[in-house]
């Protein structure tokens, strides 16, 4: 199988550094921006250039696509501060500041992965316990709870590690409220207990606090992992890479020794080593050789462990720029299945198909909806 | 050539490079874009689209068609027939949403020596209608669906693409103007019947020339009623303007403070017509009055 370190793709090529800003030709940037589209990292782009002041070196035509993201991303930052200045008022009543994960956790803590990322949605992990009191709460600062069919209530609160995803009655914007990082009926288990007692402070954020760099690192790669739609799965693997890259630097004698023992305790070992494999891979992280010695232990035997990653690699390629089309066709498809699989018990999983099939109205989200009617638009 | 490789087709500021096997599009982008710039070849397109067939069985029964952008199906697919105006919608897609470094409202706008009226509206009030009319009365066409502001400059910027026109109003603008040219008529599509309208050599020609902010009306047809143009305060105005833009979240204060500008530069009006040639003469006055 032939492996493509740093991927054959301008996006990859120019995250890593692999090629410089200045070498991209117009031609180049025809492949890459249509390709960033689909990844959602046009912003994350236009942060490149802007870290390697190299807005100069970007031929017009291609700029203004760079400048539009950069826009949009800029706002919707500006929209998360805000979010989380209101939240942070009504939730003012609890004893534990609640743990900010994925996005917003990533620009509260100024992290290197923040810039340009785009957040749709605000996640906060909570005990259970606290969770009546937290939604309580939440409804008398405007927040409702959506999903209101039984069916939904009851898979959201039963089977998933989250309540039903809340929105606010005048801003509009989204919230899930968590109360583990992987559902209830997923294979594997982790503690929350662990994950929230671990959980640091924010000195720019006081009143909330982010999972430690080990556990968002694990929290980052059993979230791309599990996925069953990978449409932004290069985003999330390139959130690990810097991660990695920024706390391996951070905590140089501790990081990984505290990752490994983490993993183990969160029984995530077989997770992590797929999530670092692949990124190594992809974007060249620089990750220890005996880390990964240690978790291969954990991975299935060959050939399964060698075509897992294989599927991942496949399903990470963009549809644009696809170094194998008809591979990575078949691997969303694949990958999907996989994380249905990985998700329920298979008798709870037929169940929850069919009644997704057959016996839930129509989703409002998806390629049905209003705004997927191309007469609108005209 | 559209079937291969495609073609770049530059329609104002954005080059789109098009693709398809249907003969209906290319025929459609033949008869329209005719007076257009375009190229067989193209280093950078800010738009890669595709309208082709699905792979399945509808192929054959009861064929549709995919608009797909960057290599994505972007909407639910349409009955066959449709494709040439889906390659509409779907441009128009493109811009509203991939174009976030201008202001976007849903708007027509047209402008007289360089001065631009803008007609926001939601569908159904007749702008399309009166944006046809008035392009076929000597106004140069900037766009009969999507107003784009320069965020640096608050000129307009036009595109000059080919009228969208619906149901009774392709007969309207067929008796006000028989030398206008209108391409066959897509029948059963969910907004009824829909034809283009070429749009005139010169609004073409000159679709780079941007144009300066100048009057603002929200037109609303009425069977029946008389023609009124009223004035409309300005902070109101201003309201119904952010309403219909398409990307003031997305860009926040930016556009706020450009809608502003643009409400400040501008003289705004609500305007009632049932009648196309007398509205044609309110605006002719209009300009005049300048």
């Amino acid at each position: 199988m032939n492996w493509h370190v740093g991927g054959d793709d301008p996006l990859t090529r120019l995250l890593v550094g692999e090629r410089a800003i200045a070498d991209m030709s117009l031609a180049l940037w025809d492949r890459l921006i249509p390709q960033a589209r689909e990844a959602s990292m046009l912003a994350t782009v236009a942060w490149q250039v802007e870290q390697a002041a190299a807005w100069d070196s970007v031929p017009e035509p291609a700029r203004v696509h760079l400048e539009s993201a950069w826009r949009v991303a800029d706002q919707n930052a500006r929209g998360v501060a805000w979010e989380l200045e209101c939240l942070r008022e009504a939730l003012a009543a609890l004893v534990e500041p609640p743990v900010l994960l994925k996005g917003a956790a990533y620009k509260a803590a100024d992290l290197p992965n923040a810039h340009g990322r785009i957040c749709h949605d605000i996640d906060l992990l909570f005990p259970r316990a606290v969770l009546e009191q937290v939604e309580a709460l939440l409804f008398l600062a405007g927040w409702m709870t959506t999903h209101l069919s039984d069916y939904d209530q009851r898979y959201y609160r039963e089977w998933m590690h989250e309540l039903p995803p809340m929105q606010h009655l005048r801003r509009g914007s989204t919230l899930d409220v968590h109360h583990n990082i992987l559902p209830e009926t997923f294979v594997v288990r982790p503690d929350p207990e662990r994950l929230l007692e671990r959980a640091l402070p924010l000195e720019e954020w006081p009143g909330y606090r982010v999972l430690c760099p080990a556990h968002m690192i694990m929290h980052s790669v059993v979230h791309l992992f599990s996925e069953t739609e990978w449409d932004r799965g290069l985003r999330d693997l390139y959130d690990v890479h810097v991660l990695v890259e920024h706390f391996a630097s951070q905590h140089e004698a501790t990081f990984w020794k505290d990752t490994l023992q983490e993993a183990q305790l969160l029984d995530l070992e077989r997770f992590l080593y797929y999530g670092l494999v692949v990124c190594q891979r992809r974007f060249g992280t620089r990750i220890p050789a005996d880390v990964l010695m240690a978790l291969r232990k954990t991975a299935p035997r060959w050939p399964m462990r060698d075509f897992m990653e294989w599927l991942f690699q496949r399903g990470l390629d963009t549809r644009v720029c696809a170094h194998y089309p008809v591979s990575s066709a078949l691997a969303r498809p694949a990958l999907f299945l996989r994380g249905h699989w990985i998700k329920m018990p298979p008798l709870l999983l037929m169940r929850h198909l069919f009644h997704k099939a057959f016996l839930a109205p129509d989703d409002n989200a998806g390629i049905g909806a209003p705004g997927n009617r191309p007469e609108q638009h005209g | 050539m559209l079937a291969s490789a495609g073609l770049w087709l530059r329609t104002g500021p954005f080059v789109a490079h098009v693709r398809s096997r249907i003969p209906s599009v290319g025929r459609g982008i033949q008869a329209l874009y005719g007076d257009f710039p375009w190229l067989q070849s193209c280093d950078f397109a800010d738009f890669h689209v595709e309208l082709r067939a699905p792979y399945g069985i509808r192929r054959w029964y009861q064929p549709q068609v995919y608009f797909i952008s960057d290599s994505r199906s972007v909407f639910r697919p349409l009955p066959y027939p449709q494709a040439f105006p889906m390659l509409e919608w779907g441009l128009n897609w493109c811009v509203a949403n991939l174009a976030n470094h201008y202001l976007m409202f849903h708007a027509a706008a047209v402008a007289k020596d360089d001065h631009a009226l803008i007609l926001p509206a939601p569908p159904g009030s007749g702008k399309s209608t009166l944006c046809a009319g008035l392009v076929c009365r000597g106004w140069r066409l900037l766009s009969d669906e999507t107003t784009l502001v320069d965020l640096s400059t608050g000129m307009l910027q036009g595109l000059a693409r080919p009228i969208s026109l619906k149901n009774a109003s392709i007969g309207v603008i067929r008796d006000f103007a028989p030398e206008a040219f209108l391409n066959e008529p897509c029948f059963d599509t969910l907004k009824g019947t829909v034809a283009h309208m070429r749009p005139p050599r010169n609004s073409v020609d000159r679709v780079m020339a941007p144009a300066k902010p100048t009057w603002l009306v929200f037109p609303r047809y009425q069977a029946g009623a008389v023609t009124a143009l009223t004035p409309r305060g300005h902070g109101d105005a201003f309201m119904a303007l952010a309403g219909n833009a398409f990307n003031y979240r997305s860009l926040g204060r930016v556009a706020f403070e450009a809608t502003a500008d643009l409400v400040d530069q501008c003289r705004t009006f609500d305007f009632m017509y049932s009648a196309l040639d007398e509205a044609i003469e309110v605006f002719d006055e209009l300009a005049c009055r300048r």
